[in-house]
């Protein structure tokens, strides 16, 4: 720092004119030039103390965006994505429960509607009510023990539906980990990046774009009915 | 439950649980020959290999994707005329496009009705019996 304490013309300047007053044996010019020496000093040293603590504030900006980010790259991104994948899970998990349920269920209306369907056929052909007296029976009993059993299957669709609580639990905590990593990733192009982030930004590129999110995916069609306009124009 | 038909459908997609909703709705429609694939690399083979009438599948799929899988079944000469539904999450519009472009005979978007899957395949069958 010595070195461009010295190099610095206005105290070459003041020594210049302290070396004066002294050939001339002014005193007050000897007093004005000392006094300007040590203005230019404290000036100087106070530039650089600011200019050191600029580039501390910097390397501590640096360091604690870095340490946030290096914090989620490690540690939440990975355990973020173990979170994704368990709601994987469990989706995957309720809607096969939810498909088991239903697919044992069909074959129970299935056959009270068939044996329904035998029993209006027999009615039609003529029969009374008391020659199919021991059908409707087995019927009614039928139905009864049929309904009973898919009324618990639908309970237990009900339940397995729990898994929305769970995973929408998991979806917020991820939702909440993206919008830091935008902020510190925001904060690392603000400190070091490219002046507007747009490189980073473009150079992404998707083949595909996964289901439609409103405000999310452009272009997108709003339904099948727009599907049928747009194949139709293509004359499919 | 709809006529039974001994149609062979292949389904690709790479979630368990669609193929499982639309072999179900299949079944419901009176298709009861219905194999499954996990996406267009397991599929091709299959293809290729086996007496398949219809053809149903996914667009995003780890591995080969749906369109890649269209793009082959159609520069292929036995299965060059196959029918084939689109039934995808994919909705914009210039992939429709593109799609078409490979030559799907029809585009579901995902979420989607069992109406609709029943429309389009019985209109792709039945501009295919037209065509024939």
């Amino acid at each position: 720092m010595s070195g461009r304490l010295l190099d610095n013309s206005e105290f070459v300047s003041w020594l210049g004119a302290m070396s004066r007053a002294l050939a001339e044996g002014n005193e007050e010019a000897l007093g004005t030039a000392l006094a300007g020496f040590e203005g230019v000093r404290n000036a100087t040293v106070t530039m650089q103390v600011r200019r050191v603590a600029s580039d501390l504030q910097f390397a501590l900006d640096d360091f604690h965006a870095n340490a946030k980010l290096v914090d989620m790259a490690q540690r939440r991104v990975p355990d973020a994505r173990h979170r994704l994948a368990h709601v994987l899970r469990l989706t995957d998990d309720a809607a096969h429960r939810t498909m088991d349920l239903v697919e044992r269920s069909a074959p129970l209306a299935d056959h009270a509607t068939h044996e329904a369907d035998r029993l209006i056929q027999l009615q039609q052909q003529g029969s009374t009510a008391q020659q199919i007296a021991p059908q409707l029976t087995a019927f009614v009993t039928l139905v009864s023990a049929s309904m009973g059993a898919v009324r618990s299957n639908l309970a237990e669709v009900l339940i397995a539906q729990g898994y929305q609580d769970l995973t929408g639990q998991i979806i917020r905590g991820v939702m909440k980990l993206t919008q830091e990593l935008e902020s510190s990733l925001a904060d690392l192009l603000r400190i070091a990046g490219p002046a507007n982030g747009e490189e980073a930004i473009n150079a992404t590129a998707y083949g595909t774009h996964g289901p439609a999110v409103p405000g999310v995916v452009e272009d997108a069609v709003g339904g099948q009915q727009d599907v049928d306009a747009l194949l139709s124009q293509l004359g499919v | 439950m709809g006529v039974q038909s001994n149609l062979s459908f292949l389904v690709v997609d790479d979630f368990s649980t669609m193929r499982r909703i639309i072999k179900n709705l299949l079944n419901d429609l009176g298709y009861a020959n219905i194999t499954e694939a996990d996406d267009g690399t397991t599929a091709l083979p299959m293809l290729k290999n086996g007496k398949f009438d219809f053809l149903i599948t996914d667009w995003n799929m780890p591995g080969m994707p749906g369109l890649d899988l269209v793009k082959h079944v159609r520069a292929d000469a036995r299965l060059g005329k196959m029918p084939v539904l689109m039934l995808t999450a994919e909705a914009k519009r210039e992939q429709i496009v593109e799609a078409v472009q490979a030559g799907v005979n029809g585009y579901v978007i995902k979420p989607f009705t069992a109406a609709t899957l029943k429309e389009k395949i019985e209109k792709i069958l039945a501009s295919q019996t037209a065509a024939a």
